[in-house]
């Protein structure tokens, strides 16, 4: 920073009077100087550990880069076309897309539902936010470990209340069919409190007097909220949904933690796939492939998301 | 204090006091209805704690003894809390997670806070396009990295080190998005005046802007720590050796040689879970004003 | 921006000094944790040891490892285990290609072409191991044949586990099949193992064999090749090259595999739990099982005897894999640590008796010889099976918890089932294995 200081002087007393061409530059260039170093450090872990790993990651993609070191020749789009061709690919990202379309409904009616329930005045506020959010605050491991001991099969809360109920006991994470909703159940206990806070926030945000002339035209409460509460969180939605699909589509903790991905694969998301196809198969190259197709995903729906407020806002 | 100063249009509350009034006197049986509906979810919601305590609270045998029930044959116990602890890995992973969070929380603040200052209210070239690829980096999902940056780690001899699990973890472009509508409310004239006085533009940011922005700053902090805490993948993929683990990747990697032992696991994970609920039980307006605060911006 | 509570955001002086002070407080409590530089660094004199052993083998690990700890105060051994399979394999690859794995791990022989080639792992040195009273000579034939890797030593086993038979004794006596000596009666045909698994039937009511595969590709897998085996036949995996196997052996042994799960001689659908828990109930008269049940066994007081399985296709063999030591690659590694892990790994195998008390066979012969091991019933009886051990066919994919494993279970699992043909199964079982044959070897 000592050049910066060296320079300030000069500039001092050019506000005084009108600054003269040369003193405007002296103070751009000052500015040059000082935006950048400021910059700097950000930047500087931003290129180290973001924007390099983004290039030697597409790099890697393209050869046959293992993870003992072997084999690193540059083999084209082979990765690629392998992997478009990877059935257990297609599986991981199909049920990367279940989980995302099955998680994404509750975790944002839910979501919408309790803040609007919670958001009609009712006393201790302090209380519902503790309890619907408080999950939010643990780990995944901990939530995992919290929902794999509720479903163990003979030891579990849940197959204990179902046989209160006279159901049979369900095979929660070792069933094919049931795995997928047991964590999805999990994380909508988890992260449910999230959205509730977020619509609880806009629901606070919405002008009283869109109410009050509401009910003086006589509509109750339902009407209320359909007329005007559901409208005016239009927006909100709008985010909530698309940070939702997003932060579904990289699921691994809670899955990885509670099944590895089983019964059979039946819950092995892209993400694990590819943690597996690098570390367990040793493929980094292969791996790297993958990431870049996941990521091409995620763009597309990133792309569709300005595309849709665009054409709301017009 | 300086704080109320800032408090712009946007930052007010919205008479909230009035609507609970105000809705309170017009339906009261929706109200009771509401209240009833949200009391049973929310005990809902507690029940996984509350199992996990009883069952951490049992011993071993109880534990595993069908049929299950809250109240163990053989009374409570702190057998497995103290079990848990004598191991002596869930301490050392509690410093671990504290040590490593605070110093992501710590570098996080200071490269965001130091860049979004700069295109805040220092005139650049180049800034527009700074800003606009930090924005446009949001999109870009961790999981992406992580195969690329293991082998970055691996290049620099940094995996099972600390580094591996920090220097990854700083780069946070929406709070530098936050952070930057932030600073950009604060009334330039408060600056300009520092200026005037010959103050250069290190003692204006750390005298004048940051003690300005406190509220947002904690709010940022708050975000980050909690997310650098409960993060799962990176760590998971950064280290190995036990005695270099986070909490979460410790509970998840490392067994007991005993065999599963419910409950010194659910002891284990009320463990884990303590020093967030705490933090949260003293900040729990801040963290959740942070959360609605940088919420939006992308988690 | 948007408001969740009535007051301005803002926190009170008493709270940010909280938050600054835990902030402050936990850096430089971990730079003092962390010391020069950060890294992995165990104690001084610390040997970090990794393995995948728990239940009754963690147990039986940890108390050998006390002794070891015990017996040689200049260093200590510090286990560290993991999840048995995948979890454990995964994160060893990724501490070794790190730079800072433990010093030594145990290991799956079969596991072994998985990591060796790929510079994973270190040659042990023979000379050294010699100091320490451990020589090739020591070892079952077999066993030392699968310790080497491209002429080098990369494992040193531990012990052998086979796949075998557990027999109740109070059954087989009522059905009429225990022989003089109080042991089961020789089978020696499929027909004759049909029969007699149906006079056990006769006897328990319930089941004649238990034998639980269900979502466990490893037990499937197990029974397969042993009987695959039996008829003499090669499994052989080249990259680049489709398998080399015999078709019609395995369908054949997928076939008589079926027919035993028939819901008379055993269930059709059963898992690894339900069959321990039958066999311990004396509802059947024969388990297939891992020798690692024997201690389950003798705890729930059912009376047993153990066999290899019964050579029912002419050649003798059990499937097996050993628990075996190696040792992750150092970047170096001083030579009094280094000394420190020939030691302790030499104790192990001398000690490995205890070791034979969980089932194994153990590999070290000095013990197999002693009068204390032939005095260990039944282990006495099926420890002849180390010279008919066979391990997964050799392929950087193959072995214990590994994938291979998987896809078996993955295209067979319905063929035990009965829900596809044996032919089907064992078809797209094998298209999964060129598949993978035919990319790139990655180690």
């Amino acid at each position: 920073m000592s050049t910066a200081r060296t320079t300030a002087p000069p500039a001092k007393p050019a506000p005084a009077v009108k600054p003269a061409p040369a003193a405007k530059s002296l103070r751009s260039r000052r500015d040059n100087l000082h935006g950048w170093a400021f910059s700097a450090p950000f930047l500087a872990f931003f290129l180290m550990f973001l924007v390099w790993p983004m290039i030697s990651g597409a790099v890697m993609s393209l050869t046959g880069k293992s993870l003992t070191g072997a084999n690193s020749g540059f083999i084209g789009l082979a990765n690629y076309s392998e992997a478009f061709a990877d059935s257990d690919m297609w599986r991981s990202l199909g049920n990367t897309l279940y989980f995302t379309l099955i998680s994404t409904v509750p975790l944002v009616v839910i979501a919408l539902a309790l803040a609007a329930l919670v958001n009609m005045g009712l006393p201790a506020q302090w209380l519902w936010r503790l309890s619907f959010f408080s999950p939010f605050l643990l780990a995944s491991t901990v939530v995992s470990l919290f929902f794999a001991w509720m479903y163990n099969p003979e030891l579990g809360l849940f197959n204990d209340m179902l046989a209160n109920l006279g159901i049979p006991p369900v095979a929660w994470l070792n069933d094919p069919a049931v795995a997928m909703w047991a964590v999805v159940i999990a994380t909508v206990w988890w992260t449910i409190g999230f959205n509730f806070l977020l619509y609880l926030a806009a629901l606070q945000n919405i002008p009283q007097q869109h109410y009050e002339a509401a009910s003086l035209d006589g509509a109750g409460g339902w009407r209320q909220f359909f007329s005007i509460s559901l409208p005016q969180l239009g927006p909100t939605t709008v985010m909530i949904v698309i940070l939702q699909i997003l932060a579904s589509l990289k699921v691994f903790d809670q899955i990885y933690q509670m099944t590895e991905g089983g019964p059979g694969g039946a819950t092995r998301s892209i993400v694990q796939y590819i943690f597996e196809a690098g570390f367990t198969g040793y493929r980094l190259g292969y791996s790297a492939a993958i990431s870049y197709i996941f990521f091409g995903l995620i763009l597309l729906i990133a792309l569709a998301q300005v595309f849709i407020t665009r054409k709301r806002s017009a | 204090m300086a704080t109320t100063t800032l408090s712009k249009p946007a930052l007010q509350p919205k008479g909230y006091a009035e609507t609970v009034a105000n809705r309170r006197a017009k339906t009261p049986l929706s109200r009771i209805l509401a209240t009833v509906v949200v009391s049973v979810l929310a005990v809902a919601w507690l029940v996984p704690f509350a199992w996990a305590t009883v069952t951490a609270l049992k011993s071993e045998t109880d534990a595993a003894s069908t049929p299950i029930s809250w109240i163990p044959a053989s009374g409570f116990t702190f057998d497995a809390f103290a079990k848990v602890l004598q191991s002596g890995n869930i301490p050392t992973w509690t410093l671990n997670s504290l040590f490593t969070s605070a110093a992501i929380t710590a570098i996080t603040l200071v490269i965001s806070a130091s860049v979004a200052y700069a295109i805040s209210r220092i005139d650049f070239r180049g800034k527009r396009m700074l800003m606009g690829v930090i924005v446009a980096s949001i999109i870009i999902p961790p999981p992406v990295l992580i195969i690329p940056l293991f082998q970055q780690m691996q290049s620099l001899n940094l995996i099972d080190t600390y580094w591996a699990l920090i220097l990854p973890q700083v780069i946070h472009s929406p709070m530098v998005f936050v952070l930057k509508k932030f600073f950009d409310q604060i009334p330039r004239e408060l600056e300009e005046a520092a200026l005037m006085d010959g103050a250069g533009r290190l003692r204006i940011f750390t005298t004048i802007v940051l003690p300005l922005s406190r509220p947002i700053l904690a709010a940022v902090a708050i975000f980050v720590f909690i997310g650098a805490w409960n993060n799962f993948l990176w760590p998971f993929i950064a280290t190995n050796e036990s005695s270099l683990l986070t909490l979460p990747v410790g509970l998840q990697t490392i067994k007991s040689a005993y065999g599963i032992q419910y409950a010194q696991n659910m002891a284990s994970a009320l463990l884990a879970a303590l020093p967030l609920i705490v933090v949260f039980l003293f900040f729990q307006r801040q963290i959740i004003r942070g959360v609605a605060t940088t919420g939006l911006a992308g988690t | 921006m948007k408001q969740v509570d009535s007051r301005p955001m803002q926190m009170t002086r008493r709270q940010l000094l909280l938050g600054g002070g835990v902030l402050a407080g936990s850096l430089t409590l971990g730079a003092s944790l962390t010391g020069c530089g950060g890294a992995a660094q165990a104690a001084g004199n610390d040997i970090r040891f990794w393995h995948l052993l728990s239940g009754g083998d963690g147990i039986k690990m940890m108390a050998m490892i006390d002794k070891v700890n015990a017996d040689h105060p200049d260093y200590r051994v510090k286990p560290t285990v993991l999840a048995w399979g995948a979890p454990y394999y995964t994160k060893l690859a990724m501490a070794s290609a790190g730079g800072r794995p433990p010093e030594v791990a145990v290991m799956h022989a079969a596991r072994v072409p998985g990591y060796a080639p790929g510079g994973l792992l270190d040659a042990w040195d023979l000379d050294l191991l010699a100091e320490f009273g451990v020589r090739p000579e020591d070892f079952g034939p077999r066993i030392w044949e699968k310790s080497q890797f491209n002429g080098q030593v990369f494992s040193l086993a531990l012990d052998s586990h086979p796949f075998v038979m557990l027999y109740n004794t109070e059954v087989a006596d009522k059905a009429g099949v225990l022989g003089k000596d109080g042991r089961l009666a020789e089978i020696s045909s499929p027909s004759q193992f049909l029969e007699v698994s149906r006079e056990l039937q006769r006897v328990t009511g319930k089941h004649g064999l238990s034998y639980g595969y269900l979502g466990d590709g490893a037990q499937m897998w197990r029974l397969f090749y042993t009987l695959y085996r039996q008829h003499g036949a090669d499994f052989v995996l080249e990259p680049g090259r489709p398998a080399q196997v015999e078709r019609d052996v395995a369908i054949d042994c997928l076939e008589f595999i079926t027919s035993l799960l028939d819901n008379t001689i055993s269930t059709k659908s059963g898992d690894g739990g339900t069959a321990i828990a039958e066999f311990a109930g004396s509802g059947s008269g024969l388990l297939f099982t891992g020798v690692w049940e024997l201690p389950t066994m003798k705890t729930a007081g059912v009376p047993f005897g153990a066999s290899t399985i019964p050579t029912l296709f002419g050649t003798p063999a059990a499937f097996a894999d050993s628990h075996s030591f190696v040792l992750p690659h150092q970047a170096r590694l001083d030579e009094t640590k280094r000394r420190g892990v020939y030691q302790f790994v030499a104790s192990m195998l001398k000690g490995s008796l205890s070791w034979a008390e969980a089932g194994h066979i153990p590999a070290y012969q000095p013990v197999v010889k002693s009068k204390e091991y032939a005095a260990l019933k039944p282990q006495a009886d099926y420890a002849q099976a180390a010279d008919i051990i066979n391990y997964d066919p050799v392929a950087w994919f193959t072995g214990s918890g590994s994938d291979f494993q998987g896809y078996f279970a993955e295209n067979v699992q319905n063929v035990f089932l009965g829900r596809d043909k044996a032919a089907d199964g064992w078809d797209a079982f094998m298209k999964r294995i060129n598949t993978v044959l035919a990319m790139p070897n990655p180690v």
